[in-house]
């Protein structure tokens, strides 16, 4: 009950961050200089068709008219057209979305089994020189830019060994496993980093507990004790770590997609706000928010999986 | 303590199920993915015989934005309805010219104001359904009013008629001379006859023409695909089952998929990796000879740039060889005419303005600004080729006492100031659509045309007389003279620096053979063939 009422409250929640989100988005995009009909008449276009294009757009109205024109297709759940393709909005969006969320998944699966063995690894001896390996070498992913690190990684597993392909999305379950595995990695590779530090830390402190101490002298096996008592526990911060990761890279998941070609949300609002097509970037905007209330949903239900102290209903 | 023993168990276990999934999935589904491959039913391999099927890839800077032939004006959309759509006349390989496409002939009337068209026995549309003067008609009467699209090149036409199902009678308000370049534009190309009872919305979402391909789907921001036109009217031909457009900003990542083969044609790959394509094995580094022509332009609504001799100097400051060096990698050659090579009644013999640091002294001395000035020299961010540019010519002109600031804004908001004339100097280019210069020369050079001259506020009357002159003297002669008269007297007035021609680059797999760009930039693929 108290999480259906937790969902309840958050979904609630979506409607003042859906108008927050859609109020700031609609006003920086017209704040940027330059419209959609010069994108689509291109740069040789002349000021009167720039201006029958614009009242057919109904960009000759005012911002407010806009505005509560655009909010008033949005409670009817339309997001108007696209001014650049002349098809509806949510049908762009809905097409691509699915690429989106397979990259999140699939890089966070793919953190989760790169971070957790590491930082058990690095913890199991503290200032050891795996300890001192594992706290080093995956920083090198976090200082080098995704977009050489996916190059490489295509150079490598694409072009040399010829194990997965250069780019793309793939189809059926076992394509997109395939396609999306250079670009779920090269996302981990920047993210694992954090998880894995943050683990470690988490890890030697619950270590030193006395419960930890307790569990070992009534005998349980060292692996028992690591992934029942020192695991569960030491993960629960790090759940909230990852939470935040992820929502930071909902926002960055452009650059994955412009490098590995991927057919998602991030590059149709890069290519949408060049185009100054509004209705997209609005819609676009909307999704990310979604998304990140969502992630930041999942955290708190699996804190309170993780740790039934965790009350739901503050 | 025995530490290490724990990790041989659950997680270690966990992660390599992982990789082994991943690894399954790589090993096994090679088939499958939006990727695609060049596969294909041909029956020879060699590079000499011309193989039937396999599908095309080819990787592209962007996606298209409609397919209505009448009204769009981008590239990415124009090149792919090519294939689709064709028009009475088409362009010659050379760009110089047209050739005979949906009509087999022409004739002219004394006065040359009524040309009638005998249309090429036995075509049909991918539908089946055979062409007549009536799709003909409905398609130059929707392409001429299209007043926010292509109608103004049809502008000399009063009126269309189909008199007998083959023959088209084309009328003009007076003799012009570039009609059948006129209608080699993609604009004209034919549609069925009212849509074929479709709307006209309905009818581009899946268009249907006479052209080597039909619509197969279009993935917006993904992939576009056409596939053969088994009734197209040329025999045996198109050679491939299909053609897919990926869509792939990324200089990068559309050389990739060429080098891992999942496409066979890269689009305008970066200047900087020309010369390493050339050398790679498996990739022809085509350069094609193109129409494009990269202009600076001088904006005469304000000072000082409405003083002739002070756009004279800074034209005559500009190293252009070293343009083409650090810009196209040695890929080009400087321009002398605000014409390309490749367009009819080029004047080679225009020498335009080059580099001459005296007399370009000499021109400031007697300017209005004899010891310089401070301007703002605006160019798209993002570019950095427009980068490079700008601060080329910025260290050029500094010794004139001009002081150069750079001002980067995005692409949209450049267009945005120059169409106001709100800038001091900025950047532009221009490729052409039809075979003839009349299209490029009224937008550059007269002030009315609704483009202000370029967006520079050009305005000589000589010029722009001999312009229109051009337009209706149907002598080859008479219009070379008043086309010299044009290039001669624009380029002395330096109302744009002329900078460089430059080809399109298409780095392509050499399984790829008869892929051809013309110097108008479109590409027929009805000869393109893959071998194995």
């Amino acid at each position: 009950m108290n999480q259906l009422s937790l969902i309840g409250r958050r979904l609630l929640q979506l409607i003042p961050v859906a108008f927050g989100v859609t109020l700031v988005a609609f006003l920086l995009i017209h704040l940027i200089p330059g419209n959609p009909a010069r994108t689509v008449l291109g740069i040789h276009a002349t000021p009167a068709k720039v201006a029958a294009l614009d009242k057919e757009y109904g960009l000759d109205k005012s911002l407010p008219a806009q505005y509560l024109l655009f909010l008033n297709r949005l409670v009817h759940g339309n997001l108007g057209e696209s001014l650049f393709y002349g098809v509806s909005a949510r049908t762009l969006i809905i097409d691509r979305l699915p690429a989106t969320l397979w990259l999140l998944v699939y890089a966070t699966v793919i953190v989760i089994f790169m971070s957790v063995p590491l930082a058990m690894l690095a913890a199991s001896k503290k200032n050891g020189v795996r300890d001192h390996a594992v706290r080093t070498i995956p920083l090198v992913g976090l200082g080098l830019p995704p977009f050489w690190v996916g190059i490489i990684l295509v150079e490598v597993f694409a072009l040399k060994i010829h194990l997965f392909p250069v780019d793309g999305y793939g189809s059926g379950v076992a394509g997109h496993l395939r396609y999306m595995f250079l670009p779920a990695l090269t996302v981990a590779i920047g993210m694992a980093p954090v998880i894995i530090r943050s683990l470690r830390a988490s890890m030697l402190d619950v270590l030193g507990a006395d419960f930890v101490s307790t569990a070992r002298s009534k005998g349980v096996p060292e692996s028992r004790v690591f992934v029942r008592h020192v695991l569960r526990n030491a993960i629960i911060p790090t759940v909230t770590v990852l939470g935040i990761n992820i929502g930071f890279l909902i926002g960055n998941t452009v650059i994955i997609e412009q490098v590995f070609a991927l057919p998602g949300i991030g590059g149709l609002m890069i290519q949408s706000i060049f185009n100054r097509d509004f209705p997209v970037v609005q819609g676009v905007t909307i999704v990310f928010a979604i998304l990140v209330v969502l992630v930041n949903l999942i955290v708190d239900l699996t804190y309170a999986r993780l740790d039934p102290r965790v009350s739901l209903t503050r | 303590m025995p530490r290490s023993r724990w990790m041989s168990r659950p997680m270690v276990t966990a992660g390599a199920a992982l990789f082994a999934v991943t690894l399954v999935a790589a090993c096994g589904s090679s088939s499958s993915g939006s990727g695609g491959g060049s596969g294909g039913g041909g029956s020879a391999s060699s590079a000499g015989k011309a193989v039937n099927g396999g599908n095309l890839i080819i990787a592209r800077t962007a996606d298209s934005q409609s397919m209505n032939n009448t009204n769009v004006f981008d590239n990415e959309s124009i090149w792919i309805f090519e294939n689709i759509f064709d028009t009475l006349y088409t362009v010659t390989p050379n760009g110089k010219s047209v050739q005979p496409d949906l009509a087999t002939g022409y004739k002219v009337s004394n006065a040359k104001k009524t040309y009638t068209f005998t249309l090429r026995p036995g075509v049909k549309f991918s539908t089946g359904q055979p062409l007549t003067s009536a799709d003909v008609k409905f398609s130059i009467d929707k392409a001429r009013a299209a007043a926010q699209g292509w109608g103004y090149i049809d502008t000399a036409i009063k009126n269309v008629q189909a008199p007998s199902p083959n023959t088209v009678v084309v009328n003009l308000k007076y003799p012009w001379a570039p009609l059948l370049a006129d209608l080699s534009l993609f604009s004209n190309g034919i549609v069925p006859d009212n849509y074929g009872g479709k709307t006209e919305t309905a009818f581009y979402q899946a268009p249907v023409g006479t052209g080597p391909f039909k619509w197969g789907f279009w993935h917006k921001g993904q992939a576009l695909k056409l596939v053969k036109n088994t009734n197209y009217w040329k025999p045996g031909l198109p050679h491939l089952d299909s053609v897919t457009w990926t869509d792939t900003p990324s200089d990068n990542t559309r050389e990739l998929q060429l080098k891992g083969g999942q496409a066979q044609v890269d689009e305008f790959p970066a200047w900087s990796t020309v010369s390493s394509l050339k050398s790679t094995p498996g990739i022809t580094m085509n350069l094609f000879p193109s129409t494009r022509t990269d202009y600076v332009l001088f904006n005469e609504k304000r000072a000082p740039f409405n003083d002739v001799h002070v756009r004279r100097a800074m034209s005559l400051a500009i190293d252009r060889q070293a343009l083409v060096k650090a810009v196209l990698f040695g890929n080009g050659k400087p321009a002398n005419s605000v014409f390309p090579p490749q367009v009819p009644y080029y004047q080679a013999a225009t020498q335009g303005l080059q580099l001459n640091v005296s007399q370009a002294k000499a021109e400031m001395a007697k300017s209005s600004q004899p010891h310089g000035f401070s301007t703002t020299f605006l160019i798209p961010s993002g570019e950095s080729d427009d980068s490079t540019i700008a601060q080329i010519i910025q260290s050029d002109v500094a010794p004139l006492g001009i002081k150069i600031k750079i001002q980067q804004l995005d692409q949209n908001t450049v267009n945005t100031d120059q169409q106001g004339l709100n800038y001091d100097m900025s950047l532009s280019y221009w490729t052409m659509d039809i075979p003839d210069p009349d299209e490029l020369a009224t937008f550059a050079v007269d002030p009315k045309s609704g483009a202000k001259s370029f967006y520079t506020d050009y305005d000589n009357p000589a010029v722009v007389s001999a312009v229109h002159a051009a337009e209706k003297t149907l002598s080859t002669t008479g219009r070379q003279a008043l086309y010299n008269k044009v290039q001669t007297q624009s380029a002395a007035d330096a109302f744009m620096a002329f900078l460089y021609y430059s080809p399109y680059a298409y780095a392509a797999s050499s399984k790829l053979h008869g892929f051809y760009v013309t110097p108008l930039g479109n590409y027929h693929l009805e000869n393109a063939w893959l071998s194995k």
